[in-house]
């Protein structure tokens, strides 16, 4: 095997997939194309001596006819046997080396095309799910990065087709010129004429997946929905619609083979006359005694060799078409620029920030007018909620347009560049997403935690007891989004993973909105104690993590009104203690009216008496 | 406690039980012959145009003989129409075999995934209920999809391929018994290869499609959760795992590879061997002339012609081998035993009792050790307690998807896993904060259960009992407004909604409620119970709640820690008692402990059972007890 060979799959994937000209899909393929020309061109070497070697085998079996059978000569069939086997041993051989470029040349590209996607969507950050549906995203991932690979695995069985083309009509040309012009011009008319037949085919075939894929989507509804289904009941009602959809795609199936079938059929065919009649051309030739018989079974070998590389060129057609939708999908993504602020903050130099500092700078907001004092924990009790959700993504610049109003210590936190300021404010939110791995692995995101450390960020989140239950403990697997968590357990790791961090500044969002009240206490007094000396911020209204904040701000209209502690506020604001008191009263609902946003607020009927 | 199911739950198919080799060739069997038309019609027409092929070779022999023999062209022009109208009639059948097959086909995938989907219906609730859904899921997507392949395109072409194998091989020893020396040395050989390559492929294969979900998974939660990758300076972490997704692929593709590498040259220089030795064998007979020149160019040309459908039946046996697989993972799911064991006993009203309940989803890990609880018909009881403390767990004990290990939990007497399913829902139900939103339309959602029976003044007056009549007054098409997945996507909150107006449609005269409005804001989390309250006047309600307005509003409160009720009676009682409940209860109410009267604006109603004034000791012990642990 090749060095060559050897080389590239030793380094598969490529440490770096590099900067992708995505200025037109067209582009994209040849950039793709050019990273890898090396195993290209080792698969196109043995794609050709592949393809030769096949097209060289009715010659042979020709001559073994005229020589050993009808003219007697066992030595000479003895010799041409050899030759055979020689051959066959060549394509042996380069066929499984053709196979194995191909694999690698598919995987290069598919592998290049993943590692591109995922950088570029860290680059593009927080905008992305505003500029592009996340869908199309992972799209790339499984349809796209197929398609891109796959073309990239037929380009050297093309270049194998072309060039055996070319040798079987110069090899026929050399017996008959006639029957060689036949095949030079009968191939690329087939070609031209199956290729186009199969188009309105594809398009049928895409919609009967369509249908399929609705199908699968429904089933694999009713099982994310099984719990309902079996503790409410309705499962004959989905039974049954499934069966009706099932019977649909069946229908659609039935009606798509009966046009594949004539496709199908069609495919014997035409390449069928073209043997007809070169065979028919070559009979006349044998009769007139410009062919020998063994030259006329090569003809027939040749003729139907020639249909392996009219289904590649027919194929590879196909893919350029199919990998060009992919890759316009995929300059899409790339051409999507990162955030205009975090652009700007890139070539910032990080030495105008003191990073010692922190522990005496205080967050400040100026268009709220928070202040969040360095080293201790301040409250934030919304009014309305989704003015908490607006304040804590400014704060750590997430919002839509971060402007200059945060700073840190007088130092507009926009001006950092984009490692400083993650290193420096973490916001930990409900909408905060565990991803896949080893506990211990998806907990420590800065990678230089103990398992002291990682207990310790247990305990202050309350979490310790999920991970304990689990059978590995902080070496057990976290599936995907952390999916077979309960709620409540997400936002507890999560809150762990935000307090490992350990950033000289955390914003929460209601931390413990999806815990019970014996947790939430815990938890309250845990963070307090453990972020002592380094500034937290957590919007809440809960009263057990305000009773144990330093300073509680009382936000309305999106500003700060009052500012204090929690027993405090409650004494000096009304409109505070409606937000927080958890009154038992029965102008809870009325009380919740004026601050809007929650599916309460039309309640104007009467409310139905608690039974207590 | 969630987290202890989900220890319990046995990962990567080792939860669903997997069908054995003589149940899937059984259901295989039984499934092709339930299309006895399509299966015998579709190898008929397949048969009879693998038959029309074979006149070319033959005709082709001849040919070359009467060259050799010496012929005029007149009789070249008789024998090629007849070749070509050979080729018309194979291009005729093939179309109405292919067709014939591709029906047969759809046909029998449809029925497959239509007797999964009637089995997952069917699966036992506690298997439901104790998560394994990833392992469900990956058999409806990944092993369904498998079939369809198999269905579609890996059975007809088998047929294709076996019977114009079978065809050529009966032309060709037609043609000269002695073709038999050509083809049989190398059918050992391939046979075994065969063997070696199939007994790792599967495994290898699965390796590879599990790394490929890895990294589409991988690249969907990088999209999706974009705002907590950049929130926490994930990039690098995300780009490093993605790298050793593929790395991961990688391995697996080279294995597979690997195997390939040593199988496929055996396969392909095998086919060389015939040819060769067709032309040997031929040639030496011919010259001793036993043998006819045509005869030989024919054997020759139908050897050659049997290197295509045996190439492809090779390439189908890995297809052919996971679709084996994938079957027995989708028959294994109708092999899940029903776990209750229905005595037909009726209950004696809706009085529900456990007594001494120990459980374990784990053996030796009692979650619940000895939890005694009667619930009288119509109370409300509010389950609290910090999380682990086995507060789930009871909850699905008294809803009946469990059996206690130790003690019983029984419905007017009568023991919860005596009752039929339906029987059992139609009488208590759970709602948990996992809640589902169908695709389709919202008053599917709703009726679900009820069906029929739910006129649409029943569906909004359960909707206005949840709160949820503003946003639905609102919305385009009403009920009829597609919801669920690739339709409008409700908010969490909205989702509970619907779970919870389902569960006022259901009518059952029990509810367990597990953190049923945990995703409302508080807020709107207080209002909705007290109009949920209104509706459910007279059931009985168990709440599992980390809201205390829940537990203030309710009968009585169990307080629940490490698997016992420590704390047991009326919300006012509780209090008074002063434990650890009633110390959560001040903190958590908001009220300072120094400043316990009313402030200012406060509701005039103040909350009917005061509690009394704390004790001495509280002020100095903090708010909450620390845990145990």
């Amino acid at each position: 095997m090749s060095d060559t060979y050897r080389e590239t799959v030793r380094h598969l994937p490529v440490t770096h997939p590099g900067e992708a000209d995505h200025r037109s899909p067209a582009r994209f393929l040849l950039w793709t194309a050019r990273g890898q020309w090396l195993t290209l061109l080792g698969g196109m070497a043995f794609g050709v001596t592949w393809m030769i070697a096949q097209a060289l085998t009715p010659a042979l079996i020709g001559r073994a006819i005229d020589q050993g059978v009808a003219g007697g000569d066992l030595d000479a069939l003895g010799r041409t046997a050899l030759w055979m086997l020689l051959l066959g041993s060549v394509q042996a051989v380069s066929a499984i080396m053709r196979h194995r470029f191909a694999v690698t040349n598919w995987l290069i590209a598919a592998y290049r095309t993943v590692q591109l996607v995922v950088r570029h969507v860290v680059r593009v950050g927080v905008e992305l799910p505003r500029r592009m549906p996340t869908g199309e995203v992972v799209t790339i991932a499984t349809a796209d990065m197929a398609q891109i690979g796959r073309v990239m695995d037929v380009v050297p069985r093309f270049t194998g087709s072309v060039v055996s083309f070319v040798v079987v009509a110069v090899i026929v040309l050399g017996t008959s010129v006639p029957l060689g012009l036949l095949v030079l011009v009968g191939v690329p008319v087939l070609t031209a004429t199956i290729g186009p037949l199969l188009h309105p085919l594809q398009r049928r075939a895409g919609r009967v997946r369509g249908l399929a894929a609705e199908l699968s989507t429904m089933a694999t509804d009713i099982v994310a929905g099984l719990r309902v289904l079996r503790g409410l009941g309705g499962e004959s009602l989905f039974a049954a619609r499934y069966h009706r959809a099932s019977q649909r795609v069946r229908r659609a199936g039935v009606r798509l083979a009966e046009v594949a079938s004539l496709t199908d059929a069609l495919q014997v065919l035409l390449p069928g006359v073209f043997v007809v009649v070169v065979v028919w051309a070559g009979a006349r030739a044998a009769v007139a005694g410009r062919l020998s018989p063994g030259e006329l079974v090569a003809f027939y070998g040749y003729t139907a060799f020639l249909t392996i590389p009219l289904r590649t060129v027919t194929e590879f057609a196909d893919k350029l078409v199919r990998a060009l939708v992919s890759a316009r999908r995929i300059c899409h993504l790339l051409a999507l620029g990162p955030p205009v602020t975090s652009a700007d903050r890139d070539s910032f130099s990080e030495n105008r920030f003191d990073v010692a500092g922190l522990a005496t700078a205080d967050l400040t907001d100026d268009r709220s007018g928070v202040r969040a004092r360095a080293g201790r924990l301040t409250a934030v009790v919304p009014a309305d909620p989704d003015a908490g959700t607006h304040l804590a993504d400014r704060l750590s610049l997430l919002g839509t347009a971060p402007g200059e109003d945060v700073q840190l210590g007088g130092v507009p936190l926009c001006t950092l560049s984009r490692t400083a300021l993650r290193r420096t404010v973490v916001l930990c939110d409900p909408d905060s997403m565990l991803f896949a791995g080893q506990v211990a692995d998806v907990l420590d995101v800065r990678q230089r935690a103990t398992e002291g450390d990682l207990r310790q960020a247990l305990h202050v989140a309350a979490a310790l007891d999920i991970v304990d239950s689990l059978p590995d403990g902080l070496a057990a697997p976290v599936d995907e989004r952390g999916r077979t968590f309960s709620g409540g357990q997400r936002q507890r790791l999560a809150l762990a993973r935000a307090v490992l961090a350990d950033p000289p500044v955390l914003v929460l969002v209601e931390p413990t909105c999806a815990v019970d009240a014996h947790t939430e206490a815990r938890i309250a007094r845990r963070l307090h104690a453990h972020r002592q000396g380094r500034t937290t911020v957590v919007v809440t209204t809960s009263p057990l993590i305000l009773e144990v904040a330093d300073e509680v701000a009382f936000l309305e209209g999106g500003r700060v009104v009052a500012v204090g502690r929690h027993e405090e506020l409650l004494m000096s604001s009304a409109a505070y203690h409606a937000v927080v008191d958890r009154s038992v009263g029965e102008n809870a609902g009325e009380q919740s009216g004026q601050h809007g946003g929650h599916p309460s607020d039309a309640a104007d009927r009467p409310i139905g008496e608690g039974a207590a | 406690m969630r987290a202890a199911a989900t220890g319990a739950a046995p990962r990567d198919g080792g939860g669903l039980p997997v069908a054995d080799t003589p149940d899937v060739r059984r259901y295989a069997a039984q499934l092709a012959r339930r299309h006895p038309r399509a299966l015998w019609g579709g190898v008929g027409l397949h048969l009879a145009a693998a038959a029309a092929a074979l006149a070319a070779p033959r005709l082709l022999g001849d040919l070359v003989q009467a060259v050799q023999d010496g012929t005029t062209a007149a009789h070249v022009d008789r024998v090629m129409p007849v070749l070509a109208g050979f080729l018309l009639l194979q291009a005729i059948l093939t179309r109405y075999a292919h067709l014939a097959s591709q029906v047969f086909g759809e046909g029998m995938l449809a029925e497959l995934r239509e007797d999964f989907v009637d089995s997952v219906l069917a699966l036992p609730i506690a298997v439901v209920e104790s998560g394994g859904s990833g392992d469900l899921l990956t058999r409806t997507s990944r092993d369904v999809d498998q079939l369809g392949w198999t269905a579609r395109w890996a059975v007809p072409q088998a047929i294709v391929a076996g019977v114009r194998a079978l065809a050529v091989l009966a032309a060709a020893l037609w043609a000269g018994w002695w073709v038999a020396l050509a083809i049989l040395p190398v059918v050992p050989v391939v046979a075994w290869r065969a063997r070696v390559y199939l007994a790792r492929a599967g495994q290898g294969y699965l390796r590879t499609a599990v790394a490929y979900s890895r990294i589409t998974a991988t690249v969907a939660e990088t999209a999706e959760g974009a705002r907590t990758v950049e929130s926490l300076d994930l990039g690098p972490a995300r780009v490093a795992r993605i790298d050793a997704d593929c790395a991961r692929s990688f391995a697996a593709e080279r294995y597979t590879l690997g195997l390939r590498t040593r199988f496929f040259p055996v396969v392909e220089f095998s086919y060389v061997v015939p040819a060769i030795g067709t032309l040997v064998v031929g040639g030496i007979l011919a010259q001793r002339g036993s043998v006819s020149l045509a005869d030989v160019t024919a054997a020759t040309l139908y050897v050659q012609m049997l290197v295509d459908p045996v190439d492809r039946l090779i390439i189908l046996l890995d297809e052919l081998q996971a679709a084996q697989a994938s079957l027995a993972r989708l028959l294994g799911v109708a092999q899940v035993g029903d776990d209750r064991e229905v005595s037909g006993a009726v209950p004696d009203g809706e009085q529900l009792e456990a007594h001494d309940v120990h459980f374990a989803y784990v053996p030796g890990r009692d979650v619940l050790r000895g939890v005694s609880l009667d619930v009288a018909a119509g109370e409300r009881i509010a389950v609290v307690g910090p999380s682990g403390a086995g507060k789930s767990t009871l909850g699905r004990l008294l809803a009946g998807i469990h059996s206690p290990r130790a003690g019983s939990v029984r419905l007017g007497g009568v023991s919860l896993s005596e009752l039929p399913l339906d029987v059992l829902r139609s009488r208590v139900a759970l709602v948990t904060q996992e809640h589902h939103v169908f695709a389709g339309t919202l008053r599917d959602n709703l009726a679900l259960a009820s069906g029929a029976r739910s006129s649409d003044a029943r569906i909004l007056e359960a909707l206005s009992s949840v709160d949820a009549d503003d946003w639905v007054s609102g919305l385009p098409d009403g009920l009829d407004t597609r919801v669920g997945s690739g339709a409008r996507r409700l908010t969490p909150p909205q989702a509970q909604q619907v779970a919870l107006a389902r569960l006022v449609l259901a009518d059952p005269h029990t509810l367990v409620l597990d953190e049923a409005t945990s995703l409302l804001d508080p807020r709107a989390a207080r209002h909705l119970e007290r109009s949920l309250a209104a509706v459910l006047r007279g059931r009985t309600v168990i709440a599992i709640a980390h809201r205390l307005f829940s537990a203030h509003d309710a009968d009585r409160v169990a307080v629940m820690e490490d698997g016992v009720i420590c704390e047991l009676g009326p919300h006012a009682d509780l209090v008074a008692a002063d434990g650890a409940y009633a110390q959560l209860w001040r903190s958590w109410h908001g009220r300072d402990r120094d400043h316990f009267s009313a402030p200012p604006s406060a509701p005039p109603s103040a909350p009917p059972s005061p509690p009394p004034q704390p004790g001495p000791g509280v002020a100095a012990s903090g708010p909450v007890p620390e845990d145990r642990a």
